[in-house]
């Protein structure tokens, strides 16, 4: 039998909070990954750039979430497992680069929720995005994710 | 050549971006990476859990795969010129694959900041058997020589 989801929460708005970027937690994120551009990992490289300071790698603004929240709350909402969930597709739009030190302000909504039949089976598509913005109000990055719920 | 500054003339559609192959995955590069991300899905981390949720075991943050399309395309063209990243997970990523990433240059055109230049490019990376585990899309704003 598959399960069902709440669709209910398209549409819905997630409350803002805020993430002030650690240093270390970029260094760290590029390590993980295995990238060890100086731009990244080397302060002062990253203080004779044209940025001023070591900057983010593109994918870095995965790692914003609501430290006040639960984790997972879009799964509680939505009445869905963690183990049932799959990552779709990620997006990933900047418009400038994102810097320690610096604090923004995220806005999350669930824009869709569609439901198609896959290979293994019937699936959910949930799409979330998340608006950055700095402290002047402008747009640092749009963050698009999809995540696949197996029914 | 790593991080050398590459300018938009420098550029051709159809021109390949050099291929970046990565380590075999490991468990502990999963690990670590759930810590710098914090996306803690034991479905990365425990393969009973794995198991149990119909997985056949762990396999891989699909944002590892492409945070390493992302490292490819900054080794080639430039740190902190990528505007737009998009990608779609094909294939689950399993302990051991060798991961290669791959792209090319689909066409360039006027930015709309003064003297730049926006360059689309094709994206993929393939496990050690050629199937493609991730594709996407990639916007790079360049300048020009003069």
């Amino acid at each position: 039998m598959p399960i069902q989801i709440d669709t209910s929460v398209k549409g819905k708005e997630y409350a803002p909070f805020t993430v002030t970027v650690e240093r270390g937690k970029i260094k760290e994120f590029a390590r993980a990954i295995g990238d060890l551009s100086p731009f990244y990992l080397d302060d002062a490289v990253g203080r004779a750039s044209e940025w001023g300071d070591i900057i983010a790698p593109p994918t870095f603004a995965i790692t914003f979430r609501d430290e006040h929240a639960d984790t997972n709350v879009v799964l509680r909402d939505l009445g869905v497992d963690i183990g049932r969930i799959l990552h779709g597709e990620q997006e990933f739009e900047h418009y400038r680069p994102i810097r320690p030190g610096e604090t923004y302000l995220c806005r999350t909504r669930v824009s869709d929720i569609y439901e198609k039949s896959g290979r293994s089976g019937p699936m959910a598509f949930v799409v979330r995005e998340m608006t950055v913005t700095d402290g002047d109000n402008e747009v640092v990055c749009l963050v698009r994710s999809i995540t696949v719920v197996r029914l | 050549m790593r991080y050398a500054k590459i300018y938009v003339d420098d550029l051709q559609p159809g021109d390949a971006m050099p291929a970046l192959v990565k380590p075999p995955i490991q468990q502990i590069q999963l690990t670590r990476y759930a810590g710098a991300s914090g996306d803690f899905n034991p479905i990365h981390q425990d393969d009973a859990f794995a198991k149990a949720a119909g997985m056949g075991g762990v396999f891989a943050h699909g944002m590892l795969s492409m945070g390493f399309v992302a490292q490819a395309v900054t080794d080639w063209l430039g740190t902190g010129r990528v505007h737009r990243l998009s990608v779609r997970f094909a294939a689950l990523v399993r302990l051991g694959d060798v991961i290669t990433c791959r792209g090319k240059v689909l066409e360039k055109r006027p930015s709309k900041n003064d003297g730049d230049h926006a360059v689309d490019l094709e994206l993929w990376a393939e496990n050690q058997k050629g199937e493609k585990v991730v594709t996407g899309r990639a916007t790079v704003i360049l300048p020009s020589r003069e």
